[in-house]
């Protein structure tokens, strides 16, 4: 399409914003109107329980995750569009150990949970991280992150060595893994085709348009990939949670093996937040040996079920089965070492 | 279409958040550690979607799109596109907008461990719950007190007034049934079902499940000496009341 036809189009646009936000106010209205006039109060609009539940526990990952990945949006359009070219990544070491290393760290700057690191990712992706980069980032930040660290600590204290095993397990696993990547021969093949073709046009639009056009368009495009994803995330969970009988999962507490085996299923299943999950998982803390807890910490924020979807819409399939044994089989390795050698 | 689904998926999900917060209703869902938190980045996200609309944001990434179709989504498969699209707009507007917010019911506690998760709560808290003012001790913290293995000793003399759902018994449904609560770390998704048992023959007669109540007693040793749980309350009077506001403990 010709620059200068899309200009007029545009041009166009322009002219009627106030057309436009009438349209936004009255969906929105709309919206209202349809919760207004719906059923109130908790007769459960006469749903089976489980299927009751179903709804409430996917619903509750929605509330709860959509502002987290707000938040990875705004700051994703931050850094690609508001911050000064390169302040982050020009700064970065050379060396690519190094560099990942560094990346690691920026959890410590940038204290988003890991629904919202995707988005942030894949803004860090277009500003030319590469590939392997991005997936240490992604899987050390939810970990390697202020809030984390005072949480496990607050839950744990210094016991069991749960605290370091975590923060060291998840800043090796995490460079592990962006090692391993680096080496892959077409990293391109690993994204995508929609998301390499908006890292491709991305630096078509630089400067073209005012800085708060571009947001608001890097918004919609956000969005129009999160969403979806965090959508049929929630529902899969809420539907795992439903179908899969936790106490199942607790009856292997106490076996070395199966205990670790069982609190990454635990994990996967769950896909809740790497700041809360300390909480979460010491309220077991008496019944799981404490290698199935750091596998539990280390594998849930990298991992779950949530996580996948989200990361769907940046890496492909393959490459996501891929990444997931390899960080599944770290954090079991991790969570055994931690039950026979401590 | 699919560039417009985020902005109104987005949208349902600010609407529906803006709503459970004006009708104070998020605690249904969420610790209210992030009430604030959540409020504030929806209502930005709000601005930005209503700024989407104003600048009419969907010429503007044309661009792309053109990309995206030599993609996935090329070929026989296209319309499924569309058709994800609707679906999933349809599911969020009934499950954000139309049903009515609700709690987790039995169905879940029967799902997790009731009172599988206090242990260490009590190990933390062992010290201040035993000197603590019994009158206003919640489920919680009863529920903590008789699964740290407190005999019928301690417990004698002291009256609890408890208040939550009822859930049965696995093992004796016929005569005790759970005054129980959720304990919530995060969201309803990490809820674990905590109570305190109520000796009551043919309860079910009286009360339904999932009901809310307020039983006040002392604490006895259970009649059924072969049950599971030794020790329960056997109340007089059992009231039935309105779910509380936060039907969630934390």
């Amino acid at each position: 399409m010709p620059g200068g036809q899309r200009t007029g189009q545009d041009r166009g646009q322009w002219r009627r914003p106030a057309t436009g936000l009438l349209i936004g106010l009255a969906v929105v209205a709309v919206l209202f109107v349809v919760r207004w006039l719906s059923p109130q109060g908790s007769a459960g609009a006469g749903l089976p329980n489980a299927a009751r539940d179903f709804a409430t526990l996917s619903i509750s990952v929605v509330i709860e995750s959509l502002p987290f990945v707000f938040l990875g949006i705004v700051l994703s359009i931050a850094v690609q569009i508001w911050l000064p070219e390169g302040l982050l990544l020009r700064r970065l070491p050379r060396n690519a150990m190094l560099r990942r290393m560094v990346l690691s760290m920026l959890g410590m700057l940038l204290p988003v949970c890991e629904c919202g690191n995707v988005p942030l990712a894949r803004g860090l992706m277009v500003k030319g991280l590469t590939v392997a980069e991005s997936m240490t980032f992604l899987f050390a930040a939810p970990i390697l992150n202020p809030i984390t660290i005072i949480t496990t600590q607050q839950a744990f204290g210094w016991d069991n060595n749960i605290l370091a095993a975590r923060i060291v397990g998840g800043f090796a696993i995490a460079n592990l893994v962006g090692w391993i990547y680096s080496r892959h021969p077409r990293p391109d093949e690993l994204l995508t085709p929609r998301f390499q073709a908006a890292c491709a046009v991305a630096d078509h639009h630089d400067g073209r348009r005012g800085r708060a056009a571009r947001s608001v368009r890097m918004f919609v495009q956000e969005t129009s990939a999160m969403m979806p994803a965090l959508f049929i995330g929630a529902a899969l969970a809420g539907l795992i949670q439903v179908a899969v009988s936790r106490e199942v999962l607790l009856a292997l507490g106490s076996d070395p093996v199966w205990s670790v085996l069982a609190l990454m299923l635990l994990a996967f299943v769950v896909a809740i937040c790497s700041n809360v999950d300390a909480f979460f998982i010491l309220s077991f803390g008496a019944t799981f040996m404490p290698g199935a807890i750091v596998a539990f910490l280390v594998f849930g924020p990298m991992i779950d079920v949530k996580m996948l979807a989200l990361l769907r819409t940046t890496f492909t399939a393959k490459a996501l089965l891929q990444v997931s044994l390899l960080v599944a089989l770290s954090a079991a390795v991790l969570g055994l070492a931690v039950n026979y050698v401590s | 279409m699919r560039r417009w689904q985020g902005v109104v998926l987005s949208l349902i999900g600010i609407v529906a958040t803006l709503w459970l917060g004006l009708t104070g209703q998020l605690a249904l869902y969420i610790h209210p550690r992030y009430f604030v938190f959540s409020v504030v980045m929806t209502v930005i996200a709000a601005v930005l979607v209503l700024a989407a609309f104003a600048l009419g944001s969907a010429k503007v990434d044309d661009h792309e799109h053109d990309h995206a179709d030599t993609g996935a989504g090329a070929g026989r498969w296209r319309w499924l596109w569309p058709a994800g699209s609707i679906v999933t707009i349809t599911a969020a507007v009934v499950g954000l907008l139309v049903l009515p917010p609700s709690t987790l019911t039995t169905a879940t506690v029967s799902q997790r461990d009731l009172n599988g998760s206090a242990a260490t709560l009590t190990q933390l808290e062992i010290g201040k719950l035993s000197g603590g003012d019994y009158s206003a001790f919640t489920v919680r913290d009863w529920a903590s007190l008789l699964r740290s293995g407190a005999d019928l000793d301690f417990f004698a003399g002291k009256t609890a007034t408890v208040t939550g759902f009822v859930t049965s018994d696995k093992n004796d449904p016929a005569n005790v049934f759970f005054v129980a609560r959720f304990v919530v770390t995060c969201c309803a998704v990490d809820a674990q079902p905590i109570g305190v048992p109520v000796y009551h023959p043919g309860w079910q007669d009286e009360f339904a499940t999932d009901s809310w109540v307020t039983a006040t007693s002392t604490f006895q040793a259970n009649p059924d000496a072969a049950s599971r749980v030794p020790i329960v309350l056997i109340p007089d009077a059992i009231t039935p009341t309105e779910q509380p506001a936060q039907p969630y403990v934390y």
